[in-house]
């Protein structure tokens, strides 16, 4: 009996030893390094990235772990400095918003080539072997702006583009959107594209100062919600002068109550997040590619018939 | 403990090694391991991952176990990624010895590799000098170090001859330089240089370590360290930062020593956007923002004084060292980015506090040691 006992006993141990091994969720550590830490939408996108990572871990029962390396202020080479140490530190995936394409084409290749699969998202690097890219078609996004504006100007006056970062390439591509629309509307004159440092309060003053100076403008293409990230950035009585803005933050939605802004248009930050996370978890764990290496996300319309609905979204998206 | 260690080994920066050291082990120990694939180089000389075949001739990639922060791909990013810093740190360091500061090196460094951007571009892949790299390498290095050089000298100039405060002159020239580079630019970034020069900053050894920018912060700290101790030159930089007056009497030429060290504080920054320009193949008007501060960093953690009078070259790249492992660290430990700026700003100043202490009691015990 004892010689039956002891092999059982440690059969038994070894197939719990091996349950318990096959219970461990594997272990995945993304990395995300979005393009500056003080710009609240990519604190979105890392709500996203975080929800994300919970919601997959419990449905392919995983440990999915979200490593934020993002600058402090825009900085490419710190981003690139970055992605080379998610990779050293064993990241498995890498999710990325680039502020220079040009300086982050090589540290994504590295990367690649060291068996750690790139995603971007927002700002993309299109010479780089990223597997996919998430995020507005910029173009569109300028020339939805100025039709957007157009509409409400019925097709006539003069407007300015607030355009933050004059070296961000996604954004000069949004001016370009804007100024190709405006050529379908000839009653419509560009008085100029003004640039900030993008932080609520330099937008807001550029505003203030362009207003002061320009008297005559009736229209404002935002190709970013930055000035509207502040109260009261917006200094004329609500319908005099028309405005259409990128983004829909919380802050952002007090303008469409109050009537100053007719027309937000809201870019999915969360998903950013989101989704990047869901490409990497399918490359990384079913070796799956997408589709398309171009996933564009629309711009959602917010206007005061579903700027209340749109609000509520908030509870999600925003950090804990 | 530190000034014991200091008198043992015998130089002025034993106590920041021993930081260094103390820094290196905790990481080692702290930061676990990480699976690495692995690579080979193949006949080429080009480098391949391993693959292991198994029983049922499948494929899968070959992974290492290695220590997170003490294996040799890490080291290089660590001195490469201080590199960039401390270069610039060394020519800004001798300027905070001479007893002024230059807030302009960010803006410097970008105005610089723009320049050389562009001129790098016309020799690239898709421009009109597409035949003849090495000429362009060498003008494009010429016109980026150059700019750097006349920036330093502008600088220094304005301030001997307007006998205005550096703090000011260099605020002002900061938004100057940086101004030009985005009208030069337009806002774009310059990129498309010639293969050989990217291949050359990237030259790697090894096992993928890529060592030319810690060759080229070796050969800098060393050029400041021989400045500043082995040339009459460098002892009046100190003379002029510990008392200005008493060095204009003993007959030192200021006004041209405070030109020559701004020049220095100009090549440096050039030196290193350059090399930023190998690395990392581009240069924009917002390059090298905010670096002002991580290089004055630098220069006080590694003990230059900004009063003046105190520091050396090789203090300020072991100061670029000791924040860049704190930073790496903060990645290695997996502690979250928020509070890396609060850990950063924490060092520095408990690194200046040390450094008073220990000033402090070098003081004291040659004030009781017998006559």
């Amino acid at each position: 009996m004892k010689k039956l006992l002891l092999p059982l006993a440690v059969a038994l141990l070894a197939s719990a030893a091996a349950v318990r091994a096959a219970d461990v969720p594997r272990a995945i550590t993304l990395g995300l390094v979005a393009k500056s830490q003080g710009n609240p939408v990519f604190q979105v996108a890392r709500v996203g990235a975080e929800d994300a990572a919970r919601d997959l871990s419990r449905k392919y029962h995983l440990n999915i772990k979200i490593d934020w390396r993002t600058p402090n202020e825009e900085d490419a080479q710190k981003q690139a400095e970055a992605i080379e140490q998610l990779v050293l530190a064993g990241a498995s995936g890498i999710a990325v918003s680039c502020s220079d394409a040009n300086k982050l084409t090589d540290a994504i290749n590295s990367a690649v080539d060291n068996g750690v699969p790139v995603a971007t998202f927002d700002s993309d690097a299109p010479a780089s072997k990223r597997f996919v890219t998430y995020g507005v078609d910029d173009r569109q996004c300028g020339q939805q702006v100025m039709d957007e504006l157009a509409k409400i100007m019925n097709g006539r006056g003069v407007i300015a583009i607030l355009a933050g970062n004059q070296n961000a390439p996604n954004l000069q591509r949004r001016v370009q959107g804007v100024r190709e629309a405006a050529k379908k509307y000839p009653e419509i004159t560009i008085r100029d594209t003004y640039y900030h440092k993008e932080t609520p309060q330099d937008a807001a003053a550029k505003v203030e100062q362009v207003m002061e100076a320009n008297p005559d403008i009736t229209g404002w293409a935002m190709i970013g919600g930055w000035a509207l990230f502040t109260d009261h950035a917006l200094k004329w009585q609500p319908g005099t002068v028309k405005c259409v803005s990128v983004d829909a933050l919380p802050a952002c939605l007090a303008y469409i109550r109050s009537g100053h802004v007719p027309v937000l248009l809201g870019q999915q930050c969360y998903q950013w997040g989101y989704r990047s996370v869901e490409h990497l978890v399918d490359k990384i764990v079913f070796k799956k590619d997408p589709d398309a290496v171009k996933d564009v996300s629309a711009l959602v319309p917010v206007n005061i018939s579903n700027v209340d609905a749109y609000a509520r979204n908030w509870d999600k998206w925003l950090p804990h | 403990m530190v000034p014991r260690f200091r008198q043992a080994l015998g130089f002025q920066e034993s106590g920041l090694v021993l930081i260094v050291l103390v820094l290196g082990v905790l990481l080692a120990a702290c930061s676990g391991t990480v699976r690495l694939p692995a690579f080979a180089r193949g006949p080429d000389g080009v480098r391949h991952r391993v693959f292991t075949t198994d029983a049922a001739g499948n494929r899968a990639p070959a992974f290492v176990a290695r220590n997170k922060f003490f294996n040799a791909q890490n080291l290089a990013q660590l001195a490469k990624d201080t590199s960039f810093i401390a270069i610039m740190a060394v020519g800004a360091g001798i300027v905070i010895i001479s007893g002024g500061i230059d807030l302009s090196v960010g803006a410097v460094y970008a105005l610089a590799s723009v320049v050389g951007s562009l001129v790098l571009r016309h020799y690239g892949p898709d421009g009109p000098g597409a035949g003849a790299p090495g000429l362009g390498i060498l003008l494009g290095a010429a016109a980026g170090l150059g700019t750097a050089v006349l920036c330093g000298l502008v600088n220094g100039s304005l301030i001997v001859a307007l006998k205005v405060h550096p703090f000011i002159i260099t605020l002002g020239s900061m938004a100057i330089l940086r101004g030009f580079a985005f009208v030069i630019t337009k806002g774009q970034s310059i990129g498309d240089f010639p293969a050989v020069f990217r291949q050359l900053v990237r030259y790697e050894v090894g096992d993928g370590l890529s060592l030319v920018p810690l060759a080229v912060m070796v050969l800098v700290m060393v050029a400041g360290w021989i400045f500043l101790s082995r040339l009459a030159a460098g002892r009046r930089v100190y003379a002029i930062g510990g008392n200005e007056l008493a060095a204009r009497f003993s007959g030192i030429r200021v006004g041209r020593a405070k030109l020559g060290v701004y020049l220095l504080a100009g090549l440096t920054a050039g030196i290193s956007g350059l090399l930023s320009l190998g690395y990392y193949g581009a240069a924009t008007s917002g390059d090298g923002q905010g670096y002002e501060l991580n290089v004055i960093a630098a220069a006080v953690v590694g003990g230059a004084s900004l009063t003046g009078g105190r520091g050396s070259a090789a203090g300020v790249v072991l100061g670029a060292l000791i924040i860049q492992m704190i930073s790496s660290g903060i990645v290695i430990l997996g502690i979250d980015q928020n509070y890396s700026q609060i850990i950063i700003g924490a060092v520095v100043i408990a690194a200046v506090v040390l450094d008073n202490f220990n000033t402090w009691l070098g003081r004291r015990r040659l004030a009781q040691s017998p006559p």
